[in-house]
């Protein structure tokens, strides 16, 4: 790597010491996940249940209620960190974050209709949440692709809104006509871990596994996208081809997490802005600080979101969004917004 | 301040207008009746026909005394009527949502009476009694016996009190006969909204909830609800034994109420409760027990009870 105008300082610092740094760090939140939680089983009892001589109470609680949210954690937040690291570099677009630019939602609403539609299959809903997330994705990058739109990373944030709003109410509308649908949709509108169980995650393992596939095989040719398209050209890419994969990379990620946690915002624009500001903005460097970032935050929510209102929970959803929208803001307000 | 001192001159007018009338002309047709409701005293027509109901609890109150309204709003979540209520009419015009009422519908049945929820928007009171007395109960904050004082103003309402304090009888007479069941210890009860992250529970001041307790169940909320909400947030699934009870009533607005039952199930925190491994987990309609008031759905909702209570 000779830097281009994309390589700049940033590219020096030690993403070496940042990745060890950063997983120390996830190690740390996914045993805080397993000690801590909303009920009666404290850090102690849980510590002694985790050391295999707890009573069975904490063991129980341990075994069958942290253990799936932490694993669902992990998994749900690699997914959305990647996936909003894609969707970025594709759209060159520092704010693109798939819960903010309608994918999300898109995932959330397909499965919302397929429900009202009668569809109660845990594994039918990943299918339609990933083709609901596509058809979200296509949306965006129409947007991205219009005159001017695309060099305006606030005003596809904006088109993203829109669409996101329309989606929400739509699915909404759903919630208003169909009675029998009306609890499940409920849980489609703010995501959440709690009461997911490791068979949920079953049920999205191999379409993780195409989109990790789909991730190597375009880290290298996005890098040279982000040169600009003549140059990837030169390079002998197909930039149309490597969009086109990165968006079904980005569909088949968010359309698994949505379909397991729900729409969780901001985790794609927060985990991305971190990576580059510890890696510099090669995507190569900052989708490997993404692994232990996105289940960083996605677990770190989830504890506070047990502990605030303790003994109910918070939807995870909210969290996000509390520690997302300070980011955004203060990406949009940055004097120079940084253009990828 | 104008509009009271107009309604009374009015009825003052009308008083004396009323003795006049009643010397000399005892036959007359021409008799208008006064109601206290949460907007101050308002006149009611003696017999009036072409009623509307804007509260799930005022049609049932009008289905119980066999007056059937033009025009009705949807339960909770749904597009229609509750279920429990449409055997008894032929048709009834939906005007909106208990929280949005269409006011051209209203208008377009050209009611004569219309009964308002308790808490109804003063602005929209202005604009409701403009076309018709509109009877709005005194109900304040989240009270479980409210739907017996509703239901006789209603009653008075539609001139047919004697029927409203027959139907409140019949509720009496089968609470009387339920609570006779379980003289010694009231069996302790909870209800709850399932949802895939954990349980809502409802309040103890409910209608619904309220009524389980006249009928000799001990209810109880956990603890989990502030005073004026009607239900607690998402309890975390590491609670749920705060939920354990002799029953557990299951609300779901979904119709096949087993389905919920199923889901819960499907987690595993609630399969460990006792009142689950004792079979005393009872899935009941949502639109019954955690949107509808008044004396028809009080019976529906004690024949869910007896029911279950009878397949012990």
């Amino acid at each position: 790597m000779t830097g281009g105008h994309v390589s700049g300082a940033g590219s020096t610092r030690r993403p070496r010491r940042a990745m060890a740094g950063l997983s120390l760090l996830l190690a740390l939140a996914c045993l805080a996940s397993l000690l801590l939680g909303a009920g009666d089983v404290g850090p102690m009892r849980a510590l002694h249940a985790l050391l295999g001589q707890g009573d069975p109470e904490a063991q129980f609680v341990l075994a069958s209620l942290r253990l799936p949210r932490t694993v669902v954690g992990l998994v749900v937040g690699v997914a959305l960190g990647v996936a909003g690291s894609l969707l970025q570099a594709v759209t060159r677009n520092p704010l693109a974050e798939p819960g903010l630019l309608g994918v999300s939602a898109g995932a959330a609403f397909a499965v919302a209709v397929a429900l009202v539609l009668g569809a109660t299959a845990t594994t039918l809903r990943v299918g339609v949440a990933q083709l609901g997330a596509m058809a979200g994705c296509l949306c965006v990058l129409g947007v991205a692709r219009v005159s001017g739109a695309g060099h305006d990373p606030v005003r596809l944030v904006l088109a993203g809104a829109a669409l996101t709003g329309l989606l929400l109410s739509l699915t909404s509308l759903l919630l208003l006509f169909d009675q029998r649908a009306a609890d499940e949709i409920r849980f489609w509108v703010v995501g959440s871990l709690a009461g997911r169980r490791l068979d949920h995650l079953q049920a999205i393992l191999p379409s993780l596994l195409l989109a990790g596939v789909i991730v190597l095989a375009v880290a290298r040719p996005l890098a040279a996208l982000a040169l600009g398209e003549r140059i990837a050209s030169g390079l002998g890419h197909h930039p149309g081809v490597i969009r086109l994969l990165v968006i079904v990379a980005v569909a088949l990620l968010v359309g698994a997490a949505t379909a397991t946690a729900g729409p969780i915002a901001f985790v794609g624009l927060v985990v991305p802005f971190a990576a580059r500001a510890l890696a510099g903005p090669d995507i190569r460097r900052t989708l490997w600080l993404c692994l232990p970032l996105g289940p960083l935050m996605v677990v770190t929510a989830d504890i506070v979101s047990r502990l605030l209102v303790a003994p109910s929970e918070l939807p995870l959803g909210v969290l996000t969004a509390l520690c997302g929208a300070p980011v955004l803001v203060a990406v949009v307000r940055a004097r120079r917004m940084p253009t990828l | 301040m104008g509009s009271a001192h107009y309604r009374g001159r009015a009825t003052g007018r009308m008083k004396l207008a009323g003795v006049l009338l009643g010397i000399m002309l005892p036959m007359t047709a021409w008799a208008e009746r006064t109601l206290e409701t949460a907007f101050g005293e308002v006149a009611v027509p003696d017999s009036p026909t072409r009623v509307v109901t804007l509260y799930e609890g005022a049609l049932d109150t009008a289905l119980a005394v066999d007056m059937a309204p033009l025009g009705a709003v949807t339960t909770r979540g749904g597009d229609g009527v509750a279920d429990y209520l449409t055997p008894r009419f032929d048709d009834i015009a939906i005007v909106g949502v208990v929280r949005e009422i269409n006011l051209e519908a209203v208008l377009a049945l050209e009611p004569d009476l219309i009964l308002a929820p308790p808490r109804l928007p003063e602005a929209q009171y202005r604009l409701l009694s403009r076309m018709a007395p509109t009877v709005v109960p005194l109900t304040q904050g989240f009270d479980p016996d409210a739907w017996r004082d509703e239901a006789l103003l209603f009653g008075r309402a539609l001139n047919r009190e004697a029927e409203a304090q027959a139907a409140l009888a019949r509720v009496d007479a089968r609470l009387a006969e339920l609570a006779d069941r379980h003289a010694d210890e009231a069996p302790s009860a909870v209800l709850v909204r399932w949802m895939p992250q954990g349980p809502m529970v409802m309040s103890e001041r409910l209608f619904s909830t309220g009524l389980l307790r006249d009928a000799g169940m001990s209810l109880h909320d956990a603890d989990l609800v502030e005073e004026g909400r009607p239900h607690s947030d998402t309890l975390s699934l590491e609670n749920l034994s705060r939920i354990d009870a002799d029953w557990l009533f299951l609300a779901t607005l979904n119709e096949e109420g087993r389905d919920a039952l199923d889901a819960a199930q499907a987690s595993p925190a609630f399969a460990r409760l006792d009142v689950v491994a004792r079979d005393q987990v009872v899935p009941v309609d949502g639109q019954l027990w955690t949107s509808a008031s008044g004396p028809l759905a009080a019976l529906a909702i004690l024949d869910e009870l007896d029911e279950a209570l009878s397949a012990q």
